[in-house]
């Protein structure tokens, strides 16, 4: 910085003080630093309680009556317990909750073993290693609005690229690849649209923790006659399993919820066969217009990932304490 | 246990050349200390016995049988790292039965568990095999790392540095402790370090490397005695050898083309004098000995002394050389 600079933001300071009227410098002058802090984060606090804690909490209040967001001038009752009995016993809910556990299952076995295999591939070095690094990553930089739409036309029977290159390579007619309008293949094409964004995700959490166990230790590995079947099963994995279960546990936690991709692609059909919790959660609350029974519905899938997610984050310190 | 043979072993890295032409002959059952600052290629000439590193020129044979182009595991060499290099997700007891497992050693799991006890009882870790290795101290940790090395019994032990991470109490204790174990074990042992107190303790032969060129080597009596250049004699005793002009101090007899004299405490005697050569500087009391700083004429010495002997800091004193060492132009040592 050159002297003029100083001077120039002296001069600005200087002016700052001159400008402040003295009743509101002799208040700021008598507040304590923990004063101060408090009202940097306030706005923040604030914004956190009327945007997430309040509707949390309102939220709960609502699942125990049978209020209707679409009719506010209607009496609200209590129901108690009853919008909770109703979605545990609606076996249209289960079935969304089956398709969520079917669609994260999957999902997350393919981008886990391509996503480490990757990883591991990319860790060997190799020239140009670093722009297929980049290259692979470039799925995950893409908004899902984008790559929602962008597929859609890539599935299109008759324009689309992917039926074209499935019937080029297996001869199968373009009109019979309907990846969004069959049944059977609806929730195949967007299990194939989320490992293709978020595999490259799961690769660099995993390169991180390949990258994190020391050469020497391999060396060590080679030293003591260890083949490199035993190596990666000794040393590689259990090394490198804390940052594959956090990645894991991410993608997991996010495709339980996942709505944007189904929403963007199928919207739940054809019929509700990707109809994931979400998306049926959506249909409850803003077609069907239950306010107090979706309320409850999203209680219960809030309680379910709170918890499975407990469970696996003690099961991970414990992989991590080892 | 098998003898090793390093002829002309030549390594680069890039510009930098690690170990140059090095000729090295370690006969079966020898604790051979490699000793050099940092730099000087000890490690390079580790890792390339072990075959961690591969050589640009030279061969390397281990129990006559040349290793060029064998991996590491083909070898039958046991490391231990500078820096542990445990496994850091298993126990003490799964790292030492590591190398045992093997599937090429086909060892049955009572032998395995049967040697792993035998091993950590000798080096002292046996109250904590179920502990995981990263919960030790350091001391613990290099000890596991040396148990590592010596469940197997390799042609050749390579340890570099392995006492160095520790402290002083520690180091004196494991330095005896590795030297009775190879003794024991009748082990050939390659050791590379910068202390010369582990090389002249433990070692049967000491080389002295220095810039990737093994200088000198032999007993730790001659390497002391009868160094062959300034660059050794340099590395061994402490307080370091005082290096003066031949027509200093009285006493020596320079043969012809030395410039050059080595003064080591047993080269120099002193004599309290009111009108002597020297004066005394200041004094630095260690307990069992003293360190004399002397001053003469311009140059600067240090030599130890009885902590009785009556000097005091600006007191003059009289030295004599006896049987120095003497020095060419070229640094090297003159007879």
């Amino acid at each position: 910085m050159t002297t003029s600079d100083h001077t120039y933001a002296d001069k600005a300071a200087e002016a700052a003080v001159r400008a402040t009227p003295e009743p509101v410098a002799r208040r700021l002058r008598s507040l304590s630093d923990k004063a101060i802090a408090w009202l940097f984060i306030a706005p923040t606090i604030v914004l956190l309680l009327a945007i997430n804690i309040f509707p949390l909490f309102w939220a709960v209040y609502l699942s125990f009556t049978n209020y209707r967001a679409n009719r506010p001038n209607a009496v609200v009752q209590n129901v108690g317990l009853g919008n909770y009995s109703r979605v545990l016993n609606d076996p249209d809910i289960w079935a969304s909750m089956q398709t969520t556990a079917h669609f994260v299952f999957w999902t997350i076995l393919l981008q886990t073993v391509i996503g480490f295999g990757l990883a591991y591939l990319i860790d060997r070095k190799f020239r140009g290693h670093a722009f297929w690094t980049t290259l692979i990553l470039i799925p995950m930089m893409l908004s899902p609005a984008v790559v929602g739409n962008f597929w859609r036309f890539l599935y299109e029977p008759q324009i689309g690229l992917f039926a074209y290159a499935v019937s080029f390579l297996t001869g199968i007619p373009t009109s019979e690849i309907q990846m969004l309008g069959n049944v059977h293949l609806a929730p195949w094409a967007i299990i194939i649209v989320d490992t293709w964004m978020w595999t490259p995700y799961v690769m660099l959490i995993c390169l991180a923790g390949l990258r994190s166990i020391p050469d020497y230790i391999y060396e060590a590995a080679e030293v003591d006659r260890a083949s490199n079947w035993r190596q990666f099963w000794s040393i590689t994995v259990p090394m490198a399993l804390p940052f594959i279960m956090l990645a894991v546990l991410f993608r997991g936690i996010e495709n339980f919820k996942m709505f944007d991709m189904v929403n963007l692609l199928t919207g739940g059909g054809p019929g509700s066969t990707t109809e994931v919790a979400s998306i049926a959660l959506k249909r409850d609350a803003f077609e069907a217009w239950a306010t107090g029974r979706s309320s409850a519905f999203a209680i219960v899938l809030f309680v379910a990932v709170f918890g499975l997610a407990n469970i696996y984050v003690k099961a991970l310190n414990r992989v991590k304490q080892r | 246990m098998a003898d090793v043979t390093l002829k002309g072993v030549s390594k680069s890295f890039g510009d930098k050349r690690a170990v140059e032409g090095v000729d090295l002959h370690i006969k079966d059952g020898e604790f051979v200390v490699l000793l050099g600052p940092t730099g000087a290629g000890k490690t390079t000439t580790l890792r390339l016995i072990a075959g961690l590193e591969k050589p640009d020129a030279g061969t390397i044979s281990i129990g006559g049988r040349p290793m060029e182009g064998l991996a590491p595991a083909g070898r039958d060499v046991a490391f231990v790292f500078q820096q542990y290099s445990l496994y850091p997700h298993l126990t003490v007891y799964e790292n030492l039965a590591f190398p045992l497992r093997s599937p090429a050693r086909r060892m049955d799991a009572a032998a395995v568990d049967a040697r792993v006890r035998q091993v950590a009882k000798m080096v002292r870790i046996d109250h904590k095999l179920e502990n995981r290795s990263t919960r030790l101290s350091g001391g613990e940790m290099q000890r596991v790392a040396i148990g590592r090395a010596l469940v197997r019994r390799p042609a050749i032990y390579l340890m570099d540095e392995p006492l160095s991470s520790l402290d002083a109490k520690l180091r004196g204790e494991l330095r005896l402790e590795l030297k009775r174990i190879q003794k024991e074990l009748g082990a050939t042992l390659l050791y590379v370090t910068h202390d010369q107190i582990e090389a002249m303790t433990m070692a049967d032969r000491i080389g002295i490397l220095a810039e990737g060129r093994l200088v000198q080597i032999g007993t730790p009596r001659e390497i002391y005695a009868d160094p062959a250049n300034l660059h050794v004699a340099a590395r061994l005793g402490q307080p370091h050898i005082n290096i003066v002009p031949v027509d200093l101090l009285p006493g020596a007899t320079p043969p012809r083309g030395a410039t050059a004299i080595g003064a080591r405490t047993e080269h120099i005697a002193i004599a309290a004098s009111e009108g002597g050569n020297a004066r005394v500087d200041w004094i630095e009391h260690l307990g069992d000995q003293n360190h004399l700083h002397i001053r003469v004429g311009a140059h600067k010495l240090v030599t130890l002394a009885d902590p009785d002997m009556p000097v005091n800091p600006g007191d003059r004193i009289d030295l004599t050389l006896k049987n120095p060492l003497y020095f060419g132009q070229d640094g090297q040592r003159l007879v």
